[in-house]
């Protein structure tokens, strides 16, 4: 009789015991699977901002140091006179516009296969061909500029309308071999492309108020572009920072029916 | 259906991923449902989409993997590659296709959770790591397989006709993610289905159905006019493997199908060789058009800028279309089918998106047996 009670208690303990263990499990492998989802989600996310090789290596191991040479178009965007436009407009309204613009011009480079890699104030460096090879990178530039240009143009539409002034836009696009990797410092790194083309694509973007036009585009780009493109030579220009005089090139359009 | 990419980058859940309207219509073809129905007892519901143009339904059949197709690789290991490039092409057709296979052979929703967690928390043993890493490097081709890649498979264990075989279920996945993505194969029924009541009643019936049916192939050797014919460098590396038979068929099939000229179908070529960087699959395309009439000085423009006065119609829409499928987002690359597929006609277009996936799987293996050497 005492045995049958005494079995019987601990089959009891037992039970409860294996119940509180299975309800820890239950609650830990929900948390797992929650971490899991948001570590997924995160890795998808980054993918976005590095290319997926460079992500799935941060996920194995960590934040690998070494850079790699590519071959890149750099487009480089800045707004024409904002210092004044934010001096004229309040805050709240300047931001709006900015982050339309952004929105817009982040749409127009997207569509084209061009990652925004930076914004810096009201400037923008796009790259073609620094996540995935891409042999048509220059011909994608060049488009995404255009379609930038017909972005701003309709935006402008829309800002004329609620009584807002309009924006102007220079745009730099050079193509050459730069070092992409993780740059940055311990407690911040971001993936970048660094080297002679960004400077070059933010020097010849410098140049657009000079020749008064919004898009120019380097010789070494040009050379590799789609002949049915609308380009308009200018003297070699002298770039900081550049030994040699630059030959640059407006970009008029596209002639879509020349094929 | 054996499901691959898109390299298509989305941030949210795989059922959430924006998935357009089926730009086809579902056909049928007697003779395709009666060659299918031999194989896999019924005709999967993907092919009926396929009616117009049968080799991309006849592919299904030719690498139906599990079926005396694979000598090195187990049968089961298949549908794990195929979910993970699925997974990675964000692909919800081939995605809920191999979920639902793995549901029927009785893994639990939990325990295929637990599967694609462990892809990522690197809980699988050394050799199911190694080989489900390498589909996800393959799938994404950014860029092609290297040695690199290889390495890891050989430090696995796997010897040369098993990475072979590892590369071909990969490259059929990724072929097929573009025959469901491209045009927006309807997956709603595929993912409600393994939670619909008869579905869990039949289930341990459909698992001793589907096991049943795994049978592991034995070593072959082509004959020798199974050797030549376009893309015959890469058929023979497959020497030995009844992969060989396999490729060869669907290369031909759609190489002497009718409803897009041969010329065409060169350009697809090239442009996702060129596109994805592989100089093998470029040379082997400029042959090819070349025994066409299109010399490689008049390839060249096409190549470099997708563009060439000499390009008639089709290939004008054709050409940036291939461009296109070598990475892309799901909802967009559909649109843009939809816009083809309004201009080419329905048969035209299924040809062009059949071409342009096995143009993607092929170019992906030319350059995975070029690492193994």
């Amino acid at each position: 009789m005492k045995l049958a009670v005494f079995l019987g208690a601990a089959a009891v303990v037992l039970a409860g015991a294996w119940w509180r263990v299975r309800g820890e499990t239950l609650r830990l492998r929900a948390r797992l699977e929650a971490a899991v989802e948001s570590l997924e989600r995160l890795q998808r996310s980054l993918a976005r901002v590095a290319p997926e090789q460079l992500v799935d290596r941060i996920a194995a191991g960590g934040l690998p140091t070494r850079g790699e040479r590519k071959e890149v178009t750099v487009l480089f965007a800045d707004i024409v006179g904002f210092t004044a436009l934010s001096e004229r407009l309040e805050p709240h309204v300047l931001v709006e516009v900015l982050n339309g613009y952004f929105a817009r011009m982040n749409r127009a480079i997207d569509a084209h296969r061009g990652h925004v890699s930076t914004l810096i104030g009201d400037g923008i460096l796009a790259l073609f061909g620094a996540f995935e090879p891409n042999p048509w990178q220059g011909d994608d530039a060049v488009h995404a500029a255009l379609a930038m240009r017909a972005a701003l143009d309709e935006y402008n539409r829309e800002l004329e309308n609620r009584g807002l002034p309009r924006l102007a836009v220079g745009i730099g696009l050079h193509r050459g071999v730069g070092v992409a990797g993780l740059v940055g410092s311990p407690e911040r790194k971001d993936f970048a492309v660094v080297g002679g083309p960004v400077n070059v694509a933010a020097r010849v973007q410098g140049l657009t108020r000079r020749y008064e036009t919004d898009a120019l585009l380097t010789e070494d780009l040009q050379r590799t572009l789609d002949p049915r493109f609308l380009l308009r030579r200018f003297p070699p220009a002298e770039l900081r920072g550049i030994s040699r005089p630059v030959p640059v090139f407006a970009v008029d359009g596209f002639a879509a029916s020349g094929a | 259906m054996a499901a691959m990419p898109g390299t298509a980058i989305q941030d949210v859940p795989l059922q959430d991923v924006e998935w357009e309207e089926c730009c086809l219509q579902p056909g049928r073809n007697p003779e395709l449902e009666r060659e299918l129905r031999a194989e896999f007892g019924m005709v999967p519901p993907a092919a009926r989409y396929f009616a117009d143009c049968p080799w991309i339904g006849r592919s299904l059949v030719a690498f139906h993997f599990e079926r005396g197709r694979l000598v090195h690789l187990p049968a089961d290991l298949t549908d794990r590659i195929g979910l993970v490039v699925s997974q990675d092409s964000s692909c919800r057709y081939c995605y809920a296709a191999h979920r639902l296979i793995l549901r029927s052979l009785g893994l639990s929703e939990s325990r295929i959770r637990r599967l694609e967690q462990d892809l990522l928390a690197a809980d699988h043993a050394p050799r199911e790591r190694a080989i489900l890493d390498f589909a996800r490097a393959f799938s994404r081709a950014s860029p092609l397989p290297t040695q690199d890649d290889i390495r890891s498979l050989r430090q696995a264990g796997l010897d040369e006709a098993a990475v072979k075989e590892v590369a071909v279920v990969a490259g059929y996945s990724v072929a097929a993610c573009r025959f469901s993505t491209l045009p927006a194969l309807p997956p709603q029924r595929l993912e409600a289905l393994p939670d619909r009541w008869f579905m869990r009643v039949a289930r341990p019936l459909l698992a001793r159905a589907i096991r049943r049916g795994f049978r592991p192939g034995r070593p072959e050797r082509l004959a020798p006019e199974q050797a030549a014919g376009p893309f015959a460098f890469l058929v023979r590396e497959l020497d030995g493997l009844p992969l060989a038979r396999s490729m060869r068929q669907v290369i031909d099939e759609a190489w002497a199908s009718p409803l897009l000229p041969r010329r065409t179908k060169g350009l697809v070529f090239a442009v996702v060789a060129r596109g994805l960087g592989c100089p093998l699959s470029e040379q082997e395309a400029t042959r090819l058009l070349a025994a066409e009439g299109l010399e490689p000085q008049a390839l060249r423009p096409v190549l470099e800028h997708l563009a060439s006065p000499d390009l008639d119609p089709t290939e004008r829409e054709a050409v940036p279309f291939a461009r296109e499928t070598i990475w892309y987002r799901p909802a967009s690359i559909q649109r843009r089918a939809r816009e083809v597929c309004g201009q080419l006609g329905a048969p035209r277009f299924l040809e062009l998106l059949g071409v342009a996936a096995l143009a993607n799987m092929v170019c992906r293996l030319a350059a995975t047996f070029h690492a193994l050497r």
